[in-house]
């Protein structure tokens, strides 16, 4: 069954102005200044909910240490303290660029995010590629098939894709490939030969395709793409089934339209007017909707990263998240927020450069 | 817009380069985990890699007191005192000699010429600037706390260093030099007041163990190299180079193992992993004594009848308590629930060090390990209890893995089964738990404990001596009395005595009921050899006991 899924604004009367709010200045201002709240309220909730599971300290040393010793680590670190106390010494780090250090391995979060970040760069480029390959061109099939099997096959895929958690379609992806046909790595990277490798002779940037290149090894670069094809497939599967009905149904939607009705009626041919006509157009939500795709990417990159040992922020995230490091937690929730934000302020601002449509 | 023929150009280079990246993903082996081969300093020149589920906190001595992290600093810093392959007690490991002085006064004589892998010298200075600095930074992670009887750290000369004791004849000292609180470090390299961070550690390559760190990614990949300088008791390495990759989920060990991956995992299969992996021809599993012991623990003044209940009876109390060890099936738990990962506990210290004994055995049960529901009955109707007895019965359901859920559904039914006791089974996550359990919220509840270092005094003091860590209100004179008189006798047979006396004394008064003792266990591939060697009471897993062929 076809759905009726809400397009953009219709597009203003002729001769309506698009600026009915203000200018284009002050809209991008108010969208810039919204990252502050964003953030804050996100690091607020993520503070208290943390302080609500117990401190670091008796996680790890609870079953060895008496009460009063714990206690008195417990005081050493300040976590006795008033949690507005606690509360404000955070935001005030914060606001002088001082994510802090964490608690279970002393780094500095700026230097967790900085070690981890290229891997969660590196998937979530591999997961947006695998979308992009699958969702797009099956988007465009599903639509010039508009209500015959091929869609309807492709519809119900699309709703698997983007239904099915992340999580399992990892664990099954890795037991069909990895366990039964074993074609493919269990987990990791890259094997240990390879990192040696890339960490002998590699560029040194963290992302693992390009420190393989520069090793000039094809070996190390293969090794590196099969241990990618996994968890690339089970985040960007997520993607691609948005992908596909938001093509489908841009394209469905723009070959009813005025112009390529005209076109049709002057004979052009249905491949044609998909592929000259209502193609291009079709495009142009996807821009919107990638914004949004980087939190939904962040996000499942959490369990890919732990299904797959894929070594990046996500996977660090769990590890401090179970170890009740507030600090490595709140500093980095800090800096996913931030990211993402800041992807949907350059969103909002390349879509009210773009479409037509959208009004400040 | 694009013209034709830039389109033509981007789609040719778009396909040229994805064709590459197939031929490229076609032409890789992708097997080549464990077969790397590094520049070799001795031993056998094939890489061994190693992985594990544990995790490093630091690796500077002054910062960890958990097992990732101690299972590296074993590895690449000199202890005064170690122990040797297969056996639970110490003795001098760069240390030429050491011994007590005077009563307070533990004084080590160190081998001539010993360096760090950099060529600082070791010194005795090396010595006093290593433990100064543990008591100094007192971290919150840290191993200061089994420094407690050490006074101070005087150098004699630059080979010779005293250990100036609060305590008299401290006979656990020794081994709390080889315990996580005892690593030698290099004052040229290390913060005197503070942690140093693991990266100037390794780019110090301030080393001074049996291997040094040559390339370290923090929980990922740690690579060693045998060190040529090591003059310490296990000798040089049989491999010369050894991967050690970090895993999160134990499934993937399991299956990196298996597959040929990885050479050897240890720490932590599931029980389950480890049970399907003994019936695989391509690896091989490998048991040893294991440190960690688990065991329920009551609380004198809650427990029913306990000293704080408006039924306040010692006598009943104890016959509840005697109930239960002749009921719970401990080999029952250990085969069903663990799969033989786990092995039946009777006693209070762990098989295989010195002074353990199965004290629990004759007294509670059948008189040979099994449960014995008429001797329940017997000791609680002589003591005039009405049965059921209604047990609160607290466990947590992760801090001691997985299975926990499953090992106490088995006592209730173990101990509803006899007829004899009501069990109200409850859990709680580990946070609350950890309050909960010293603040008498619990009448009787799990608990588990992984030893410091491989002496019976780290199963006896920190839990039965008045003011210990369990907080369970247990408290016997004798055996306070008995304690404190092991930890001083000098005399080795006699202190065993003492520690086996010390057992029988609380096997009788039941202030906790040992229910298993962990194995260490090590899956390996067909062609890797010294797994059992290194897998004894000292609870150390050291790579240099390990070859491949």
């Amino acid at each position: 069954m076809a759905t009726a899924e809400p397009a953009a604004d219709p597009a203003p009367a002729a001769g309506a102005s698009r600026h009915r709010g203000g200018g284009l200045g002050r809209y991008l201002l108010v969208r810039f200044l919204l990252i502050f709240p964003t953030v804050l309220i996100l690091v607020t909730v993520v503070f208290v909910l943390m302080r609500s599971t117990g401190d670091p300290i008796t996680a790890a040393l609870g079953g060895r240490l008496g009460p009063e010793q714990l206690k008195e680590r417990i005081h050493a670190a300040g976590y006795d303290k008033p949690i507005l106390v606690q509360y404000w010494h955070y935001v005030s780090g914060i606001a002088h660029g001082d994510f802090g250090t964490t608690i279970t391995d002393h780094r500095p979060v700026t230097q967790v995010l900085t070690t981890f970040g290229s891997a969660t760069l590196e998937l979530a480029v591999y997961a947006l590629v695998v979308a992009f390959l699958i969702g797009i061109p099956l988007g465009r099939i599903a639509a010039a098939r508009r209500d015959k099997g091929p869609d309807a096959v492709l519809r119900v895929s699309a709703i698997l894709a983007y239904a099915t958690p992340v999580f399992f379609a990892g664990m099954v992806l890795k037991l069909v490939f990895a366990v039964w046909l074993n074609v493919l790595p269990v987990a990791g990277r890259a094997t240990t030969r390879s990192i040696l490798t890339m960490k002998t002779q590699g560029a040194g940037t963290g992302i693992y395709l390009i420190d393989a290149i520069s090793t000039g090894d094809p070996a190390v670069v293969g090794d590196v793409l099969q241990h990618a094809v996994l968890p690339a497939v089970a985040l960007g599967l997520l993607t691609a089934g948005v992908f596909l009905r938001l093509v489908r149904t841009n394209v469905i939607g723009t070959l009813q339209t005025g112009y390529v009705e005209a076109a049709r009626s002057r004979g052009v041919s249905e491949r044609r007017l998909l592929r000259t006509h209502a193609w291009r157009p079709a495009l142009v939500p996807i821009i919107t909707v990638i914004g949004l795709q980087v939190a939904m990417l962040l996000g499942g990159a959490v369990l890919t990263e732990t299904t797959f040992e894929w070594k990046g922020l996500g996977f660090q995230l769990v590890q401090y998240l179970l170890a009740r490091d507030f600090v490595a937690v709140q500093g980095m929730v800090a800096l996913l927020a931030v990211i993402v934000a800041v992807t949907n302020f350059v969103v909002d601002v390349i879509a009210a450069l773009v479409d037509p449509r959208i009004r400040y | 817009m694009a013209s034709a023929t830039t389109r033509r150009r981007v789609w040719a280079i778009t396909a040229g380069l994805a064709a590459t990246t197939l031929l490229l993903a076609a032409c890789s082996s992708g097997k080549s985990g464990a077969n790397a081969t590094t520049g070799s300093t001795g031993g056998s020149s094939t890489a061994l890699t190693i992985g594990t589920t544990d995790k490093i906190t630091t690796i500077d001595p002054a910062g960890e007191y958990d097992n990732g992290s101690f299972a590296v600093i074993n590895q690449v810093f000199p202890f005064l005192m170690n122990t040797p392959y297969g056996s639970p007690d110490v003795k001098p490991d760069i240390a030429q000699s050491a011994s007590f002085t005077s009563p307070t006064e533990y004084t080590v004589k160190l081998k001539p010429n010993l360096k760090f892998a950099n060529g600082d010298p070791l010194t005795a200075t090396s010595v006093k600037f290593s433990f100064d600095r543990v008591l100094k930074i007192n971290d919150q992670n840290g191993p200061s706390s089994l420094l407690f009887n050490l006074d101070s750290t005087e150098v004699k000369d630059p080979t010779t260093v005293v250990f100036h004791l609060k305590s008299p004849n401290d006979q656990t000292f020794p081994q709390v030099l080889s315990s996580p609180a005892g690593p030698i470090v290099d004052e040229k390299v290390f913060s005197p007041t503070a942690l140093t961070p693991d990266a100037d550690i390794v780019k110090a390559n301030a080393f001074a163990g049996p291997y040094v760190i040559t390339s370290y990614t923090l929980n990922e990949l740690i690579s060693y190299k045998a060190n040529p300088d090591y003059q310490g008791i296990y000798g040089a390495p049989k491999t010369a180079n050894v991967n050690v990759q970090y895993y999160a989920d134990s499934s993937n060990l399991k299956l990196d193992v298996q597959q040929g991956n990885i050479d050897v995992a240890f720490r932590s299969l599931s029980a389950t992993d480890v049970d399907s992996l003994r019936s695989d021809s391509k690896v091989q599993v490998v048991d040893g004594p294991g440190g960690e012991i688990r065991y329920i623990v009551f609380n004198f003044d809650t427990q029913p009848y306990g000293a704080k209940t408006p039924q306040a009876d010692p006598a009943k109390a104890l016959a509840v308590r005697q109930a239960v060890a002749d009921v719970v099936d401990r080999k029952a738990i250990a085969d069903q629930v663990y799969k033989g990962t786990y092995t039946p506990l009777y006693s209070y210290v762990a098989q295989g060090l010195t002074g353990a004994t199965e004290s629990l055995k004759g007294l509670y049960g059948d008189g040979k390990g099994g449960p014995d529901k008429d001797k329940a009955t017997k000791a609680l109707s002589d003591a005039g209890v009405t049965t059921p007895v209604t047990l609160n019965l607290q466990y947590t359901p992760a801090h001691y893995g997985p299975s926990s859920a499953d090992e106490y559904a088995l006592v209730k039914d173990q101990l509803e089964s006899s007829g004899l006791f009501k069990v109200n089974l409850q859990s709680t996550e580990w946070q609350q738990y950890s309050k909960d359990r010293t603040s008498d919220v619990y009448p009787e509840y799990q608990l588990g404990w992984f030893p410091d270092y491989s002496d019976a005094d780290n199963y006896l003091t920190p839990f039965f001596l008045q003011g210990g860590f369990l907080k369970n209100h247990y408290d016997n004179p004798t055996v306070d009395q008995l304690i404190q008189q092991q930890a001083t006798t000098t005399d080795a047979s006699a202190r065993t005595a003492l520690i086996q006396k010390i057992q029988d004394t609380v096997a009788q008064d039941l202030s906790t009921v040992p229910l298993l003792q962990g194995a260490q266990v090590a899956v390996v591939g067909k062609n890797v050899q010294g797994a059992k060697d290194t897998l004894d009471a000292s609870f150390k897993f050291r790579y240099g006991a390990l070859s491949k062929s």
